[in-house]
């Protein structure tokens, strides 16, 4: 089976810093694949890289077997490859509803015309809408202005919205970042139920946690080049990973924690 | 070619000007963000005070007594020498004191409370500013043009400068070195003192300042103060180089000025003194050398020399991208809500059939004694500025896009359709008529008003690259330069000597709806309704494309490019269609406009008008189509301006004054404009006057009996008792009335939200337990 999402030695950099340097991954599909790193390591650069956010300096990219290079990020998100951002960046403006209509809806040039006409057209795209809507549990908070919901909340919204598009893989930018160990182990158990929508994941983040107790398989980077890969048990045994990532000790404890998360989600699953 | 070199040389005098003004808004710029565009405006009211002091001895406060009463005056104009020339120096530091008095006014009142305005609020503020002082000037200054007054080596030619065979006048190469001089001061300053520095940091990051223990606002007001200083100081100096005074044209000067900082990148100095002698140089030589060649189209002549800062302009932005110095400030706040329009439908359904009854009923004496004829003309006026509001709703509004070249798009619509309706060419009666193809009216407007949205696509091909405030540069230049390109070009007009087109009366089946009525007067209730059919027509399609997936579109760009992007919309096509159908818009408007006027000639498209359209919209409320069609009422010589003139004859001229005043205020205080606040007052009133009955009639007027009666006394005496105008007193008892009313409604409100934010707030509570 080949990737769904392969870089081949991608390569960014900002005049002579490189943020990311011969980065090699692999996203399977139907897998939860994830990216971990400390802080500055090049993670955000990288989702930004395949997003088309940033520009590429060498290497490639592709997605579903095609060359990602000259795309531009709306034709990216068309095509399957959507992502949510670490600072969310809704459409405040927009219902919770509307904002994932944005991201669902087919529009075609002559669309604004149809909308003279009818504005409140059927879509046919309700019903992956909902889907994502009652899944994340914001049934109730459809019809309100992203604005008046809570920090936790607007998180849940921007990956319902990445969800609303029905996408191939998503990319999912710390979504775990500002939200407390429950809720973390609550994100965790819905990335498990959204592959089984046929939506593969990528995740980054570093609550090691999270990523050692969802993810199907690993990649560490650091100073922007992978220093370690393979499945949670093998990255958490790595040496190499412990000292430039988590620290001796506290790395340890870290660990412990994720594997005590593993059990009693696959217990509880 | 030496002749030409001789022309580039002459040129660097009002490159000279351009560079000295360019300083000052790049001043303005890294002291508080904001590109102003009142720096023209400043230095054309310093200009005006220096010529005035220095031929009749009188000094004009920037500002207006607008009622004038018998007991206490603001004082307005001081009469220092009984109409004699004063001292050269002491006029000098006199308009130096009122650039600075301008400095501190603008920065205490208008950027100072707007620091943490979205873009839009600080772009309206300085069109605010820029609108108010045109208007104070021409209320002072009238349009008058006086010859200015050489101050740098007057009069001295050097004859056959540097072996070109041409005289170069001293005034233009001493105004070059002193922008020069200027400019190494200014830079010396920013670079070497502590104020200087401290302004650099806070530039670049306002919270690291902050955190330094510098105050952003003293900083702010320390450049304000100097920006203004420079504005003086360039009022003063540019002498006889840029000819005779006129308010607008010198306010109209800032957009070579803005080529020039734009070339400094509106951060370095140096470049932007290059910049501005560039411009002013290349304007020279282009305009007067290049287009006097044999070869040069002569079509191209008229527009030559305006349009070069445009081109300048629309090259570098492009060539850069966005490479503007973003200010890291503090807090930034968004633009107010585009609210969903709910009852478009039912408000077509009352305000059509009622506007047409009214104007049909307001020719008699019925009501509205004095007003008849009048009121038609309001009526109308009302009506065509609201469709042209609604392209500034979709634009700026929906999308966040601020540009200011849909009058000009709408001139274009109008100019073309009367064009192409024309049928008789010069006759005896009228030798300047233009003849036409005589096609109908309705092909000549559907004509006239795609090819201004095809103009409208093309000017927002830049748009595409480049955001905010760098597209009002842009498409401010382009209004200036399509002004004199084409409205003001007999080459492609054919109007000879500012002559205007005149337009047949349209007729729809043999029914004539001109706008001129029975008694000759611009009262034709068939206009009126032409009018209402149309703006409601425009309406309902923007209100529709809010609804829609367009409006989705629209509103996801406004919020967050990035975000919008990364959703699949495309940024790109989704601001195309918002132009395009914003050009439509806007054309529609100048063909109607065009058609109330019977004619149409190059000042009804000029960029002030424009200005003071996009002023009253947003006065309005430019996020929504209320908001567009309260504008119009409020707009000049619309509903609310006839009627204040009538009651208080003298109030057209301070139109511009509220105008830019309004702005600056709706911007400070209420973004979303007063459509929200009129909005839940009318729904309310709507649905109560459908449900009442007698007793509750009763019982609303008894609870409102003594605001009438309060309002009714205090209209009775005048409002203001101690006032000397001529007023009619009918009005001002029902305008004491209404006062009283609508500030009883503001007071309500806003009770009424302190009510609600007093409750506990839930989201916080869940957060709490969670």
């Amino acid at each position: 089976m080949s990737a769904l999402l392969e870089t081949n030695e991608l390569t960014v950099s900002y005049g002579g810093l490189h943020a990311n340097s011969n980065v090699n991954i692999k996203a399977e599909k139907g897998k939860l694949t994830g990216l971990i790193g400390p802080n500055g390591a090049g993670k955000t650069t990288f989702i930004d890289a395949i997003t088309g956010f940033t520009n590429v300096s060498s290497g490639r990219a592709e997605f579903n077997g095609k060359d990602l290079a000259g795309v531009a990020p709306d034709e990216r998100a068309k095509s399957g490859l959507v992502r949510t951002f670490q600072s969310l960046e809704l459409f405040e403006d927009l219902t919770v509803w509307d904002n994932l209509i944005v991201m669902a809806e087919e529009t075609k040039w002559w669309s604004f015309l149809a909308d003279i006409v009818k504005p409140n057209r059927v879509l046919g795209i309700e019903e992956q809408a909902e889907w994502a809507l009652n899944l994340l549990g914001l049934g109730e908070h459809r019809d309100k202005l992203t604005l008046d919901l809570s920090h936790g909340q607007r998180k849940l919204v921007s990956v319902a919205r990445a969800l609303a598009a029905k996408p191939s893989m998503l990319l999912l930018d710390e979504p775990a970042a500002g939200l407390d160990t429950v809720e973390s182990q609550q994100l965790g158990k819905h990335l498990r139920e959204i592959l089984k929508q046929d939506i593969s994941i990528f995740l980054i983040d570093h609550d090691m946690g999270l990523v050692l107790s969802v993810c199907d398989y690993i990649y560490v980077l650091d100073f922007g080049k992978i220093i370690a890969e393979g499945t949670p048990e093998e990255v958490r045994k790595n040496p190499e990973v412990k000292r430039a990532y988590l620290g001796e000790t506290a790395g340890e404890m870290q660990a412990e924690g994720g594997a005590a998360a593993a059990r009693s989600l696959s217990g509880e699953g | 070619m030496k002749e030409g070199i001789a022309y580039a040389i002459m040129g660097l005098g009002s490159g000279g000007f351009y560079a000295l003004m360019a300083i000052g808004i790049v001043i303005a710029y890294k002291g508080s963000g904001v590109i102003n565009f009142a720096h023209g405006a400043i230095a054309m009211y310093v200009a005006f005070q220096f010529s005035y002091l220095r031929s009749e001895g009188t000094f004009r406060f920037p500002w207006l007594d607008p009622i004038p009463t018998s007991v206490l005056n603001l004082p307005v104009t001081l009469s220092l020498s009984n109409g004699e020339p004063i001292n050269f120096w002491i006029a000098v530091l006199l308009s130096l004191f009122t650039a600075l008095i301008l400095g501190a006014a603008i920065h205490y009142l208008v950027f100072k409370p707007l620091r943490n305005a979205a873009p839009l609020g600080k772009v309206i503020g300085a069109i605010g500013v820029m609108t108010y002082l045109l208007g104070v000037g021409s209320k002072h200054f009238g349009s008058n043009q006086p010859q200015p007054e050489g101050v740098l080596f007057p009069d001295k030619l050097l004859k056959n400068f540097l072996g070109l065979g041409l005289g170069v006048s001293a005034e233009a190469l001493a105004l070059a070195g002193v922008s020069v001089i200027v400019g190494a001061v200014i830079w010396f300053i920013y670079k070497y003192s502590r104020v200087g520095l401290a302004t650099r940091a806070a530039a670049g990051n306002e919270k690291g300042a902050v955190l330094l223990g510098y105050s952003p606002d003293r900083l702010a007001l320390f450049n304000w103060l100097l920006a203004a200083f420079l504005a003086g100081l360039v009022g003063i100096l540019t002498g006889t180089v840029t000819g005779a005074l006129g308010t607008g044209k010198f306010t109209g000067l800032i957009v070579p000025a803005l080529g020039g900082a734009l070339i400094g990148s509106m951060s370095s100095i140096p470049l932007a003194v290059l910049g501005g002698l560039l411009i002013g140089s290349l304007q020279t030589f282009v305009g007067t050398y290049v287009s006097g060649l044999s070869w040069f189209p002569a079509w191209l002549y008229s527009g030559a020399r305006d349009s070069i800062p445009l081109v300048v302009i629309v090259a570098l932005l492009f060539l850069r991208g966005k490479s503007l110095p973003i200010r890291g400030n503090i807090e930034e706040k968004r633009l107010p809500l585009a609210p969903y329009p709910k009852r478009i439908g039912k408000y077509v359904a009352i305000f059509v059939p009622l506007g047409f009854l009214l104007s049909a009923g307001f020719p008699g004496d019925f009501l509205f004694a004095g007003l008849n004829g009048r009121w038609g003309m309001a009526l109308t006026t009302s009506l065509i500025a609201g469709m042209f509001g609604l392209s500034f709703v979709l634009l700026s509004g929906y999308v966040g896009q601020i540009s200011l070249v849909q009058i000009s798009l709408a001139g274009i619509a109008a100019f073309l359709t009367a064009r192409l309706m024309s049928h008789y060419g010069p006759s005896d009666s009228n030798p300047f008529a233009v003849g036409g193809l005589h096609l109908p009216w309705p092909v000549a407007m559907v004509a006239g008003v795609a090819v201004a949205t095809v103009v409208g696509l093309i000017l927002a091909v830049p748009a595409l690259r480049i955001r905010g405030v760098q597209l009002t540069v842009v498409t401010i230049a382009a209004s200036i330069s399509l002004y004199s390109f084409y409205f003001d070009n007999p080459k492609l007009t054919s109007l000879q000597g500012g002559s205007s087109y005149i337009i047949q009366p349209p007729t729809f089946f043999g029914i004539k709806f001109g706008s001129t009525g029975s008694q000759g007067l611009t009262d034709n209730p068939k206009f009126a309704l032409f009018c209402l059919i149309v703006l409601a027509g425009l309406s309902v399609t923007l209100a529709n494309l809010r609804r829609g997936s367009s409006g989705r579109r629209f509103l996801a760009v406004r919020a967050n490019e990035r975000a919008a992007a990364s959703a699949g919309v495309n940024v790109a096509k989704t601001k195309f269609l918002a132009f395009g159908i914003a050009s439509a818009m806007a054309g529609v408007a100048g063909v109607a406009g065009a058609f109330q006027a019977g004619s149409t000639s190059a000042p009804m498209w000029d960029y002030g008008v424009g200005l003071s359209a996009l002023a009253f919209c947003y006065l309005g409320g430019i996020t929504s189509i209320n908001g567009a069609i309260l504008g119009g009422m409020i707009a000049g010589g619309g509903m609310v301006a006839t009627f204040g003139n009538f009651h208080s004859p003298g109030l057209y001229s301070y139109i511009p004054i509220f105008g830019g005043m309004g702005m600056i205020l709706t911007a400070i205080i209420h973004p979303a404009g007063q459509a929200s606040i009129f909005q839940p007052l009318m729904r309310h009133f709507g649905s109560w006057l459908l449900t009442a009955r007698g007793k509750e009639w009763g019982v609303v007027l008894r609870r409102l009996a003594p605001y009438l009666i309060g309002g009714g006394i205090w209209g009775a005496i005048g409002i203001n008792p101690w006032r000397t105008d001529t007023y009619n007193r009918t009005w001002m008892i029902i305008l004491g009335i209404l006062i009283v009313l609508f500030v009883r409604n503001i007071v309500n409100q806003v009770k009424a939200v302190k009510a609600a934010k007093a409750l506990p707030d839930t989201n916080s509570l869940q957060e709490v337990t969670a």
